[in-house]
């Protein structure tokens, strides 16, 4: 005390400074010791995962190489649980590939007794309905449950295919669906877009569509065209009638155009192709 | 309009109820807007019925506009009476392309051709539904538009629903559908319901189904009680997978009300029974009938719950596939 009076105030102050500084420097050196140190585990890890992804690369191109893998490659649990990860990565390839030409969601349920199908349908790059199917497989392929329309005549199909040629079902079915679901989606587009044409005759099927036009010109002339679907694995018709009471309207070569029109695009299409063309109102 | 005419209406009159008749006058659309205006509903039924009619004289109305009046109201209140199913087989190659107007000309033609006195009146409801109204006479008497048997039928779909026939035009009508569907031949589906909205649903389908995939988890949301974190339900697995099944095999649908199901039983007595029954093996055979007000919700929640054992519950299953 008697030092610290006799060095004054100031004198006080600097003893304070020196030893602040003093407690700074193991207290820094400390804090980077720490964190040189966690530098150094981080890097060692990530090495480490770097030379794992690498090896489960080399065994999944292994794999889809169909080459045989070494013996040396199965031993630690490590290596086993990157054959694993490896696999799992193959398989989730092989089923993005099956999705895109165009395969077939199986899944097994039942404990393998019997698979359910799912049939997605799409029309101009829109996704529609999905139906499923149950099947039974325990000694005969039988259908269980299902949710097809009951216009689609499943029983024929099976009839003809489900026992020497699953894949011809599933694909005559899916043809069937999808067409059944791009007719149905012609006939809300042109509900939708076309409001001066009306729709005079429809069914479940979509088999048959009668469309009531009016023909631009002077008299505004009634046209009724009638599409008729006579392949029900196709969404385009194969019969189209023009019919009206000006009888050269229906024989002139804009409607013979017409006419081609309905049979080569899709009904909403050619409508708005007509109006566009200025045939119809 | 002659004494049969108003018999007829004053007869349809007596089954609709008074709260549904204003609504009916204006679909009906046969009454002018002041004659609509000028109608009392708070007097008494048969007051108002007596009314309706007088302003069906002014405006010359006959049987053929009464016979549409009955036919909107069945229509829209369909669900009054008992509806039987029939079954199309034997489906002929165009069956597919039968076109309204062919069908509706083949049927009337059939009929007309064999009974001299015969009311047919077919309409096409928004649904795709095709309403079908016989009035039958014979080739002397006039048709009996007091006991009128309705058709209802899906063009494409093999199922069509009768109500109110009797047993003596049966083959008659059955005949005409084969014809007129190009079907090879028609049988009974043995399904009866009061409630064709009910029969409709189960048999086109109109319900959502359940069916098992790769990401399915049923959350039931309506019945998830608030758990306590403490709390672990042991068996939340098992419970999950009893739902999923009980969905899959009767349906999610509050709308698919089933009231009445009988099974034929034949089975055989097992153990060791000292009787006379253990020498022939003979079969014992019964009926079984379970009703309810809604039998697939019940059945649903028995399943769903675990009451029920796991091969009964293969036998239910069947239910819904008919």
């Amino acid at each position: 005390m008697d030092d610290l009076t006799q060095q004054g105030v100031l004198g006080h102050l600097m003893a304070l400074e020196r030893g602040g500084l003093a407690r700074q420097d193991p207290h820094q050196s400390e804090k980077l010791e720490m964190l040189i140190v966690t530098a150094v585990t981080l890097r060692t890890k990530r090495d480490q995962l770097k030379r794992q992804v690498e090896d489960i690369k080399i065994l999944k191109d292994k794999i889809k190489s169909g080459l045989p893998l070494d013996d040396d490659d199965e031993g630690p649990a490590e290596l086993q649980r990157s054959l694993l990860t490896a696999w799992r990565m193959q398989l989730k390839d092989l089923q993005h590939a099956h999705h895109l030409i165009g395969g077939y969601d199986v899944v097994e349920c039942k404990e393998g007794r019997s698979v359910c199908v799912c049939f997605h349908t799409a029309f101009e790059g829109v996704y529609l309905d999905t139906y499923n199917m149950e099947l039974d497989m325990t000694r005969t392929v039988q259908i269980s449950r299902h949710n097809i329309p009951p216009s689609i005549p499943l029983e024929r199909f099976a009839k003809q295919n489900l026992q020497k040629d699953f894949k011809a079902f599933l694909e005559t079915l899916s043809q069937n669906l999808n067409a059944l679901a791009a007719r149905k989606q012609q006939l809300s587009l042109i509900k939708e877009l076309v409001g001066s044409v009306e729709v005079m005759e429809s069914n479940q099927l979509c088999n048959t569509l009668v469309l009531m036009c009016k023909a631009q010109g002077e008299t505004f002339a009634v046209v009724l065209c009638t599409l008729q679907y006579r392949d029900l694995a196709h969404y385009l018709p194969t019969h189209v009638c023009i019919e009206s009471e000006d009888e050269t309207l229906s024989e002139s070569e804009q409607w013979k155009k017409n006419r081609a029109l309905f049979l080569e695009s899709p009904a909403h299409m050619a409508l708005l192709t007509m109006k566009r063309m200025g045939s119809i109102v | 309009m002659d004494e049969q005419t108003r018999f007829v209406l004053r007869r349809i009159f007596k089954k609709i109820p008074s709260r549904n008749i204003e609504d009916l006058l204006k679909n009906w659309n046969c009454l002018t807007a002041d004659q609509l205006r000028a109608l009392d509903y708070t007097r008494p039924k048969w007051t108002l019925v007596e009314n309706i009619i007088s302003f069906c004289e002014e405006r010359r109305l006959n049987l053929k506009h009464i016979t549409n009046l009955e036919m909107i109201n069945r229509i829209k209140n369909p669900d009054s009476d008992t509806w039987h199913t029939c079954q199309l087989v034997e489906a002929q190659d165009d069956a597919l392309f039968v076109e309204l107007t062919q069908f509706k000309e083949q049927l009337k033609a059939y009929l007309e051709g064999v009974i001299r006195h015969i009311s047919i009146k077919i309409k096409k409801h928004e649904d795709e539904a095709l309403w079908i109204r016989i009035a039958w006479g014979d080739n002397f008497s006039k048709p009996n538009h007091l006991k009128p048997t309705y058709v209802v039928h899906h063009l494409h779909t093999s199922y069509v629903f009768i109500c109110n026939l009797v047993a003596k035009h049966k083959i008659l009508l059955y005949q005409a559908l084969m014809v007129s569907t190009k079907h090879g031949s028609i049988k009974d589906a043995h399904l009866s319901n009061r409630s064709l909205t009910a029969m409709r649903t189960l048999l086109l389908r109109h319900y959502q189904q359940v069916f098992p995939n790769n990401y399915s988890r049923i959350l039931d949301e309506g019945n998830t009680c608030p758990s306590h974190p403490c709390i672990e339900k042991e068996h939340a697995a098992h419970e999950e997978r009893r739902d999923q099944l009980a969905s899959e095999a009767f349906g999610d649908s509050p709308t698919l009300k089933l009231e009445t199901a009988v099974y034929r039983l034949e089975t055989r007595y097992r153990g060791n029974v000292k009787t006379t029954f253990s020498d022939e093996e003979e079969l014992f055979r019964g009926v079984v009938k379970f009703s309810s007000t809604s039998l697939l919700q019940s059945l649903r929640h028995c399943v769903a719950s675990g009451d029920f054992s796991y091969p009964i519950f293969l036998l239910l299953k069947t239910l819904t596939q008919i």
